[in-house]
């Protein structure tokens, strides 16, 4: 059927009818269309074939979800208490082909027996009476489904919780955010506790500030709370509220009461679950989501309308505030995060192409390892065709820039070309690992997130020691636990101990914290110091305790200020809650309080916690921070984010990684050798039509930019030119400088970052202008392809012919033979030029500001 | 051929421009914007109605407020000083006789006379972001108004930076700072017409027939498939990459810097600011900037800083506010004059105060001190509700008598006046944190 009933029927076909069609044979009948639509016997003769062959996919049954004491299938969201409850229908449809559908939005529903319930088309039932009701939801091709509901408490008063219902709706409706009344100084003298964490002290402002004067008891609609919300008295914050609405109405209600706080003992949220978690979804589907909160006496309420939605990718799918997802016209997968009263869950959806559905095992490639089996698994699973492998040229330069920062040289271009041994690859990938330019470029990498930062304008010892420990630890490839349990203990000074350098860097406790939980648990625990952040777990009890690991860090002074040493006091180690004042006991994240002897450092039991193999967090970290660096995009994105909110775009391949990197006893060589000789690594960056679309599936290599200090590199490879760093010895390569303090526009303007802050993000890779014109123009850049020594220089005084030349130009350059028409267009180049050496310079020019040099690909 | 080399960039100072690249070595490039930024720009510059900008001109030192836009005529004459007030256009509000021509266009502006929150330090830092320095140094510090408009505008025409900081390097270095970046990154700096940036957009050692043939040879080669790049990097580069080499062939702002290019009477109405005196460690009174501030912002920039004088009257104080006041009635009174009759008065917002005020009881060498009790702002354009002189001192000028205005509060109506709903826009810092702008509101008198 697919799209040909829409075509076919589309006067009479309203609605769902066309959706159900198109649900039906799928997207690829819907890409086969999209060249041919232009032809009305094209049309026709599409209509024909796919209508004949097509036998199902229509709407064959209806079910009603809600449906008590079936948890296990569905949800038992089918009470509704009190006048002020709410709750969601969630309507399926089943189709022919097995396949379901979210069909709330497009049944008509009925009530029996009247006067009990209402429901409007969105399935949002309220309650009119007490008793049972029976809800019927019917399609237009006239399929059922029956629910049961129970209204009870409707003529029971019952005061309104200030807590649990009022305050609630201060979030949904954005008045306690950063930006109004939620910050610090709060908004024109009224202020809420940030996202309604502090319940207490907002009814204490609301009540009792300003002489009392934002209630009114006589006249509840004109408390000024009300006035304000809904704009009738002039509001900096616009309209909140519609008088016509269930919140205004709770609210007038609530202060009528008399606003009561609430018996203080009311059942607390204790968890929120969303329903359904998971679907696979067609492109530009939707999906109705219904939120359930449970609470402390185990009793369940549905949230749906007070819970607060967001889509973790906008361009994928956006969701409404109550809660209705919209797929946009993308394949893949997305999640949108529900959150409630400091709960948070998400909902996921696989949105397949179902290109491969037809495939044979075989047409898949030979997993080599996990990474292979679970990246594939998933491509599966979606029906994207994974990309072909690429070939040698490709993969050398790929992998010669990922592991050892730099363009591969002639030597090893030829080279490379003319080994015919089977295990050639792995072989590279060993010497890379083995060769001094990856200790020099990942030290590179981890000196900037450890914040080796000089202080002032000269380099400081200091920064070298640490910078070469780094690099020593790399290339002597220290286990990483061991890497990192030397860090987080140092002691001493930091010339006799050079990760004690650390611990000068990032110079307060909650800098600390903050920084290696981010650094080796992939956790931002910053907003926990101040508050319970809405996207994450951690509470400000859990940011206290992890910070009590570090209470105890000291320094002295033997005589040289500038020299400190670093120690651990002897005394219990404890850090005390910020709103509480309760002194805590040190506690990993999720983890078990611990009690620490006071002549033991802190810091060795934090180790233990982090580096132990059933810490959830610290292998997971760094394998996909590691494969965010080779594969262009972590699997968790950000990859230092890894929140609860943020699930991984693959978790099976991120555990198997994980697991493997445990086992392997934290050997990152290992790591890095398994990502590298994996044939998902290996893939073309080349798309076609089918995985063209795919962002985060990894069906192919993502090209990839190269960083400022590796370009940089790169140009002077290629020009035989050298960019001098003060303090430095002369040819002092960019990758290998210890630190981010020299002074280089170039570096600059491609975004080196300042380590100033223990996030990758700190490196900007956007594109700029100014980028674009320091390559395009500079003095720096005319210099190198003009000097004496230079390139252009050499090939205009070399005897061969230019097709020669030219061809060991592109190896040079790019790793690769020229195309025919790229040679040719040189050639005609040089040719038409009577100075041959500006004429080399221009060919120069013309390689390194080629899209192809500034990526790896 | 090419006509833009040389001398398009004017420093009235005399300092050389060798002298220049050394100190702005460090300063950050042209227009140094993003891809979506680009595609914004590309939006918005078929959008017919003028874009909203501020000329942020910063008195170094501090002016006394109590000579300049309030006259404390009920003062004992230690503390009075020399001046008297004059009527201005607007019945009820006088300011200083010095400012003779500003008088006459009171309508069109407004005087804070209670300007509260200074921290105290001879820098520009608050005037340019509404923040102490020392806040979120740890990130980098707080981005500066220009950078923040940089972040959340991007650029009006893709090859005229958003924000241009005209301040030329002052051997006391903190009044020179056009305002910072912060934690936003250099790409969002102040384009300063002195660095390498700048060196840039203008062809360097090759002509333009030659640049024209590598490019051709460039489009010939340059052929790997841009659709594969899932960040949109290289199409955001090709994209930048054809302004640039456009940029190359014709520039807007390197045409807007010359002010050979400008109808010389109206060079002559802003007047150049010479002699300049009571310069020492400070800026020159250099006139010249607020006419390059209005022909930049017609080119597309949104925010110009600059900083004129140095106003820190430790001795002399009477004779200092003459020569600057009157050099700045004449300038910054041809730039409203000028705004006005462009018709770009209510889109562009002129601020002009300095970091503190200064102290009531004039000195032995007939100077004032610093004093951060109380400070003053004038502010005219911008869609304001001018004609207005909002707070007052009390009687010795010592602090604040009615509606103290903190300095993030004038900060805040710059946003406003830009655009920016300061309660609820925020900018995302490298550790995940939303920032918002400033922490005041704006001024309600004025918006």
């Amino acid at each position: 059927m697919s799209r040909c009933c829409m075509l076919s029927t589309s006067s009479s076909g309203r609605g769902r009818l066309t959706i159900a069609g198109r649900r039906g044979a799928g997207h690829r009948s819907q890409r086969r269309h999209r060249g041919m639509i232009a032809h009305p016997f094209k049309i026709a003769l599409l209509v024909l074939l796919l209508c004949g062959n097509a036998s199902a996919s229509e709407l064959v049954s209806l079910r009603i979800e809600n449906q008590a004491g079936d948890e296990a299938k569905s949800f038992a969201a089918t009470t509704l208490v009190g006048r002020d409850a709410r709750l969601q229908l969630l309507v399926t449809g089943e189709l022919s082909d097995g396949s379901q559908l979210d069909w709330t939005h497009q049944v008509n529903y009925a009530a029996e027996p009247p006067g009990i319930a209402d429901i409007n088309d969105s399935g949002l039932v309220t309650p009119l009476a007490n008793g049972s009701v029976t809800i019927t939801a019917k399609s237009e091709n006239g399929k059922a489904a029956q629910a049961t509901l129970q209204v009870t408490g409707f003529d029971q008063n019952a005061a309104v919780s200030f807590p649990s219902q009022v305050a609630p709706i201060f979030t949904k409706l954005g008045c306690n955010g950063g930006g109004c009344h939620g910050k610090a100084s709060g908004q024109n003298g009224f202020k809420l506790s940030l996202l309604g964490f502090e319940p207490q002290a907002d009814y204490e402002r609301l009540i009792k500030e300003s002489r009392s004067r934002r209630m009114s008891l006589a006249a509840p609609d004109q408390s000024l709370l009300l006035l304000k919300a809904t704009n009738v008295s002039p509001h900096g914050g616009g309209q909140r509220l519609d008088r016509d609405s269930h919140e205004y109405r709770l609210i007038r209600r609530w202060i009528s009461q008399g606003m009561p706080y609430g018996s203080g003992d009311e059942p607390q949220v204790v968890s929120i679950d969303v329903f359904p978690d998971q679907r696979r979804l067609g492109k530009t589907d939707s999906q109705q989501l219904a939120v359930v909160a449970t609470y402390s006496d185990d009793s369940t309420e549905d949230v749906t309308q007070a819970t607060v939605y967001e889509s973790n990718d906008t361009e994928m799918a956006d969701v409404t505030p109550s809660g209705l997802v919209k797929l946009q016209n993308m394949v893949g997968d997305v999640a949108v995060m529900a959150r409630y009263q400091g709960h948070v869950t998400a909902f996921r959806a696989d949105i397949p192409l179902g290109a491969t559905d037809n495939w044979t095992e075989d047409q898949w490639p030979e997993p080599r390892n996990v990474i292979d089996q679970f990246v594939y698994q998933k491509l599966k699973s979606l029906g994207i065709p994974p990309a072909p492998e690429c070939d040698d040229a490709t993969y050398l330069r790929r992998v010669t820039l990922d592991i050892a920062g730099r363009l591969p040289t002639l030597a090893e271009v030829q080279q490379f070309q003319q080994d015919t041994r089977e295990n050639k690859r792995e072989t590279l990938v060993d010497r890379l690992l083995d060769s001094d330019d990856y200790a020099h470029y990942f030290a590179r990498k981890w000196s900037t997130i450890l914040r080796n930062r000089r202080t002032s304008g000269s380099l400081q010892l200091p920064n070298l020691a640490f910078h070469r420990w780094i690099r020593e630890s790399i290339r002597e490839n220290k286990p990483y636990d061991l890497f990192v349990r030397e860090l987080m203990t140092a002691s001493g000074s930091m010339i006799s101990n050079p990760p004690v350098a650390w611990f000068k860097q990032v110079p307060d406790t909650n800098q600390r914290v903050e920084d290696a939980a981010q650094l080796f648990l992939g956790q931002r625990i910053q907003c926990a110091r101040c508050h319970h952040h809405p996207y994450e777990k951690w509470s400000q009890k859990n940011y206290a305790q992890l910070s009590a690991f570090f209470t105890l860090v000291s320094t002295k002074t033997n005589g040289d200020p500038n020299e400190p040493a670093f120690f651990s006091r002897v005394g219990g180690a404890a850090a005390r809650h910020p709103k509480t004042n309760q002194s805590l006991p040190p506690a990993g994240l999720d983890s078990a309080e611990l009690s620490v002897p006071s002549t033991d450092d802190p810091r060795v039991h934090l180790a233990d916690w982090m580096t132990d193999p059933e810490n959830p967090f610290f292998a997971r970290s760094l394998a996909n921070r590691y494969w965010k660096h080779f594969m262009g995009r972590g699997i968790v994105e950000p990859e230092d984010d890894m929140r609860v909110t943020n699930p991984p775009s693959n978790p099976e391949l991120l555990d198997a990684m994980a697991q493997s990197f445990v086992e392997s006893g934290y050997d990152i060589k290992s790591l890095v050798r398994m990502i590298c000789r994996s044939r998902v690594y290996s893939s073309a960056a080349d798309a076609n039509e089918d995985n063209l679309g795919d962002r985060r599936s990894y069906s192919r290599f993502y090209p990839k930019r190269l960083q400022a200090e590796v370009l940089l590199d790169a140009v002077n490879q290629v020009t035989l030119s050298t960019t001098p760093f003060a303090g430095m010895p002369a040819g002092t390569r960019a990758i290998e400088l210890p630190d981010t303090g020299f002074s280089s526009y170039f570096l600059d303007v491609f975004g080196e970052p300042n380590s100033a802050t223990a996030c990758e993000c700190e490196r900007s890779q956007e594109a700029n202008l100014a980028q674009s014109l320091h390559l395009l123009n500079s003095d720096e850049m005319q210099k190198k392809l003009a000097a004496d020594g230079g390139r252009a220089a050499k090939l205009a005084a070399d005897g061969r012919s230019d097709e020669d030349k030219v061809r060991e130009l592109y190896l040079i350059a790019l790793s690769r033979q020229p195309q025919p028409a790229e040679l040719t267009a040189a050639i005609n180049y040089l040719a038409a030029k009577e100075n041959k050496r500006e004429a080399y310079e221009d060919v120069v020019w013309t390689l390194v500001n080629s899209k192809e040099f500034m990526f790896n690909h | 051929m090419l006509t833009i080399l040389g001398k398009a960039s004017r420093y009235c100072d005399g300092v050389s421009r060798r002298g220049f690249l050394r100190i702005g070595g460090l300063s950050m490039g042209a227009g140094a914007f993003t891809l979506a930024d680009l595609y914004r720009a590309e939006a918005a510059s078929s959008d017919p109605r003028p874009h909203k900008a501020l000329i942020n001109i910063f008195l170094a030192g501090g002016p006394p407020h109590q000579d300049m836009w309030e006259i404390k005529t009920e003062a004992p004459s230690e503390i009075r000083g020399e001046f008297r007030p004059i009527k201005t256009n607007v019945p009820g509000i006088e300011i200083c006789e010095v400012f003779k021509n500003l008088a006459g266009l009171m309508d069109k502006a407004a005087v804070i006379r209670s300007v509260v929150g200074c921290r105290g330090g001879h820098d520009a830092y608050q005037c340019m972001s509404g923040w102490e320095q020392n806040s979120l140094q740890s990130i980098g510090g707080r981005p500066s108004i220009g950078s923040s408009i940089s972040k959340l505008y991007g650029p009006v025409d893709p090859s005229v930076p958003p924000f241009i900081g005209l301040a030329q390097p002052t051997k006391h270095g903190p009044w020179a700072h056009p305002g910072k970046a912060g934690f936003l990154g250099s790409a969002h700096g102040p384009f300063k017409p002195d660095g390498p940036g700048m060196a840039n957009m203008t062809l360097n050692g090759i002509s333009i027939d030659r640049l024209s043939d590598r490019r051709k040879l460039l489009q010939e080669v340059d052929t790997l498939r841009r659709d594969i790049d899932i960040t949109g990097t290289m199409e955001g580069m090709d994209a930048f990459g054809q302004r640039a080499l456009d940029v190359l062939t014709s520039s807007k702002l390197v045409d807007a810097l010359d002010l050979s290019k400008e109808d010389p009477k109206i060079v002559q109405r802003y007047g150049d600011g010479k002699p300049y005196q009571y310069q020492y460690d400070g800026a020159p009174t250099c006139n010249e900037q607020l006419l390059m501030a209005r022909r930049l912002i017609e080119a597309g920039a949104r925010v110009v800083s600059l900083s004129y004088g140095r106003w820190d009257s430790h001795g002399q104080n009477f004779d200092l506010v003459r020569d600057h006041g009157g050099k700045l009635d004449q300038c910054l009174s041809a730039l409203i004059e000028d705004l006005d009759s462009r018709g770009m008065l209510d889109d562009v917002t002129i601020a002009v105060w300095g970091e503190f005020g200064r102290t009531p009881k004039i000195n032995k060498n007939a100077g004032r001190d610093h004093w951060n009790r109380v400070s003053c702002a004038y502010l005219a354009g911008g869609g304001m509700r001018t004609g207005q002189a909002i707070g007052a001192t009390n009687r010795l000028g010592e602090e604040p008598s009615e509606r103290p205005v903190h300095m993030q509060e004038v900060v805040a109506t710059l946003y406003h006046n830009l655009g920016i709903d300061t309660s609820s826009v925020a900018i995302v810092d490298p550790t995940g944190r939303p920032q918002y702008l400033v922490d005041h509101e704006p001024i309600g008198e004025l918006i």
